[in-house]
């Protein structure tokens, strides 16, 4: 049977109900090629096996691939053996190490390197010098030795000629210059209550061994006695024995460090027990101490600016010749640290001399920041809510809040109606107060006194109304919605309050 | 407000004047020297006398029309003058102004009057201006900061190039302290506002800080922008304040007898329940 005849029946005629299945299998006898096909149509249950020969499987299977394809509707168009020729070749030519077998060259990345290393034969390169170097296990002597102790070691040779030289080390070997005296000498300016001969001798006999190393030596001394002690009897003795040598020149020793500034012993031990203190604070006491120096500080630099206000107020006290009470309520306020304890009028005034003593110190300013500074000032006893209903005012009154003209005189204008708003603005608190409390005394004690917003005795803002410049004040009173409290308590258009007092009239 | 003495803690009712009226016995003591060294005058100053120089600070910018393109749109000009257009050169020896720093070389220095810069650009920064003073005026810089305005506040109207946009703001530069030196030379000068000497202060006669003739007229009054320049004038806004002031007071006077009332009212009522 041949494999062509049989290509065009394996179409199925019922595509719904007929499911086609084609098994590849490999062949065999080549094993690479799938050659044996197997047909299953389920309708009709038979299966329907190809068998291939070998020699024919690439062409038929590429038919049947394509026919395959057509059922499934894959596209026909790729060769797919080209495809991987292709591909292998463009594969293999990336791969390409030099040097290094492939396999290598795969297990360190298979790509190249980002940095070219470093090459051996770089690292070993030396100027091939005409010196003849050898190494030669000799003896050496060391200046630093006084025994004349001989030690071998390796030396480089150059040439056949040694290295000439003391030994590298010995200049490291520095000793301190500890005074000597003599038995005259300690006779004539040493003696000392607390200290016999021996003790010093033996101090010093340590100091020249230990090299001053002065925590060793009161460890070696025989006698317990403290650093201090040991510190202090050595400089003293020192200092008393350079002094007595030098004695025909004085001025020759004066620049020694232990002439000019010689050893406290109160002050280093305190110093000590201070260290110590500080070294074995515990975190508590840390926190503690540096609140403190805070609050210390501040309080100092408190001081200091109520100080330098002070002076520069002085000038001013002195140009007033007149013993007026302004001047007496200024220099008490500007004494104490604190101005803004004292009465509200010398308050003012304290806060006046020193927003303008610190405009002095400008040496040079604007007029507007001169402006802003006393507005400041001025309203420094004034909450934001009393600050924004000033400003509300001045808006009702049709003054700018900022002058477009800054000069002296309306600069200072602007200053004092601000001030005056200010008094206004706390008058009708106190107003307001007033009311309550009036109302309070003659309520019943159940009845609660009404707000004076309940009583719209005065309205919360004071309106200036629009028209500044032609406003009467007979304005106003007709605004109010109740009748004003300050008419007289008789008039009939009173509601509550009369009917009391006749009440307790009676 | 300029002096902390006497006169200004009495009350809002106290006459501008710059010095105190009666003259203070340690100053006439202090003049009691006629010769000085020119180094004193320049060190010995005079209290209670405040110099101040009235100046106006903004800009004026003019929209190219065609001749714009995007990163030059208009023209402007930032300048400090004299609020009477004097030459304010007696008073100041340079100006700094400090642009954006877009502009190559945004420190620019101004070195003798008029005190303006002029520019091309299309936006709208925050320059800031530096005032450097003569040695006699004062050693340390004045700074002043002005917003740079070029588009019109309301964008409704067409852009002309024959009509600025002018943006300008009056201040006063206050010396409280001048030096003696300082006040012999600026006081016949128009652009500085001298007050009134304490009787029996005499002053040195002016030593000039630089030769008078090698300088150029340093005022704007024919400046070729000076019609766009506002006329500053405080009689509009002291009779605003004036005004706000009396109706105050008014109002403080009427709360205040208000509250005396109530006093006595509270008073009668106390003296009724103690029955």
């Amino acid at each position: 049977m041949f494999p062509r005849e049989l290509s065009s029946p394996i179409y199925p005629h019922q595509p719904t109900s007929t499911v086609i299945v084609i098994l590849l299998l490999h062949c065999t006898q080549c094993f690479f090629l799938p050659c044996r096909l197997a047909f299953c149509n389920r309708e009709s249950r038979t299966s329907r096996c190809l068998v291939v020969s070998p020699k024919q499987t690439p062409k038929l299977l590429g038919e049947i691939a394509m026919d395959a394809k057509d059922i499934l509707g894959l596209s026909k168009t790729s060769h797919p053996a080209s495809q991987e020729k292709k591909s292998r070749t463009v594969k293999e030519s990336q791969r390409k190490p030099d040097g290094i077998s492939r396999e290598v060259y795969a297990l360190i990345g298979g790509v190249p390197p980002l940095m070219p290393a470093v090459e051996p034969l770089q690292l070993k390169k030396r100027p091939p010098t005409d010196e003849k170097i050898t190494w030669q296990w000799l003896p050496f002597t060391s200046s630093a030795r006084k025994d004349n102790l001989q030690l071998f070691h390796w030396v480089r040779v150059v040439n056949g000629v040694p290295p000439m030289g003391d030994y590298s080390f010995a200049k490291y070997n520095k000793s301190v210059d500890v005074v000597k005296y003599t038995d005259e000498e300690y006779e004539k300016h040493l003696t000392d209550d607390m200290w016999t001969k021996e003790e010093t001798d033996q101090l010093f006999e340590l100091c020249q061994q230990f090299d001053l190393r002065f925590i060793v030596i009161a460890d070696r001394f025989p006698s317990s006695r403290t650093v201090e002690e040991l510190k202090e009897r050595y400089y003293k003795v020192s200092r008393s024995i350079l002094i007595a040598r030098a004695a025909a020149s004085p001025g020759d020793v004066s620049e020694h460090p232990i002439v000019k500034e010689p050893y406290k012993f109160t002050q280093e031990r305190d110093r000590k027990r201070a260290l110590s203190m500080v070294l074995s604070q515990t975190k508590h006491q840390e926190r503690k101490d540096s609140e403190v120096l805070a609050e210390a500080k501040r309080i100092a630099e408190s001081r200091m600016a109520a100080r330098n206000a002070k002076e520069s107020e002085l000038p001013i006290t002195f140009n007033v010749e007149r013993a007026i009470v302004p001047s007496e309520t200024l220099s008490p306020s500007s004494n104490s640290e604190f101005p803004s304890a004292m009465v509200a009028p010398s308050t003012s005034m304290a806060e006046n001399t020193s927003t303008l003593a610190s405009l002095r110190m400008l040496r040079v300013y604007l007029r507007t920041y001169a402006l802003d500074q006393m507005i400041q000032a001025a309203s420094s006893s004034a909450g934001l809510r009393t600050i924004k209903r000033v400003e509300q005012s001045l808006q009702e009154l049709g003054v700018n809040l900022k002058p477009r003209v800054p000069t002296k005189s309306v600069c200072a204008q602007h200053l004092e109606l601000r001030k005056e708003i200010l008094t206004l603005l706390n008058l009708q608190k106190q107003l307001q107060y007033k009311e309550a409390e009036g109302s309070s005394y003659r309520d019943s004690p159940y009845e609660t006194p009404g707000t004076p917003k309940d009583r719209t005795f005065v309205p919360e803002s004071t309106s200036f109304g629009g028209d500044v410049l032609g406003e009467r004040v007979g304005k106003r009173d007709q605004k109010r919605k109740a009748p004003g409290r300050a008419e007289a308590p008789s008039s009939p258009a009173q509601p509550k309050r009369p009917r009391k007092l006749r009440a307790s009239d009676m | 407000m300029n002096n902390g003495s006497s006169s200004t803690m009495h009350g809002p009712d106290q006459p501008e004047i710059s010095g105190p009226a009666p003259a203070p016995k340690s100053l006439r003591t202090k003049m009691g020297k006629p010769e000085d060294s020119e180094k004193k005058i320049f060190h010995k100053k005079l209290k209670d006398v405040e110099i101040s120089v009235p100046i106006v600070y903004g800009n004026i910018a003019f929209w190219l029309g065609k001749k714009a393109n995007e990163y030059q749109s208009h023209k402007w000009t930032v300048y400090v003058r004299g609020a009477t257009n004097e030459d304010l050169g007696v008073v100041i020896k340079r100006a700094v102004f400090q642009l954006h720093s877009s502009f190559n070389n945004p420190t620019r220095v101004v070195e003798s009057p008029p005190f303006e810069l002029s520019e091309c650009g299309w936006g709208e920064f925050e320059i800031a201006i530096t005032l450097f003073f003569h040695s006699d005026v004062c050693d340390k810089p004045l700074n002043l900061f002005h917003h740079l305005k070029l588009y019109p506040a309301d964008e409704s109207g067409p852009m002309s190039t024959k009509k600025p946009v002018v943006v300008e703001s009056y201040d006063e530069i206050v010396f409280p302290e001048p030096s003696e030196a300082f006040l012999a030379r600026v006081q016949n000068q128009p652009a500085v506002v001298v007050p009134r000497l304490p009787a029996g202060v005499a002053l040195p006669p002016p030593v000039p800080v630089e030769d008078p003739s090698n300088r150029k007229r340093g005022d704007t009054k024919d400046h070729p922008l000076c019609q766009w320049f506002t006329n500053f004038s405080e009689a509009d806004e002291l009779l605003r304040l004036a005004t706000a002031r009396q109706q105050v007071q008014t109002h403080i006077a009427k709360f205040r007898r208000e509250i005396t009332l109530l006093e006595g009212q509270h008073q009668q009522v106390n003296s009724v329940s103690d029955q």
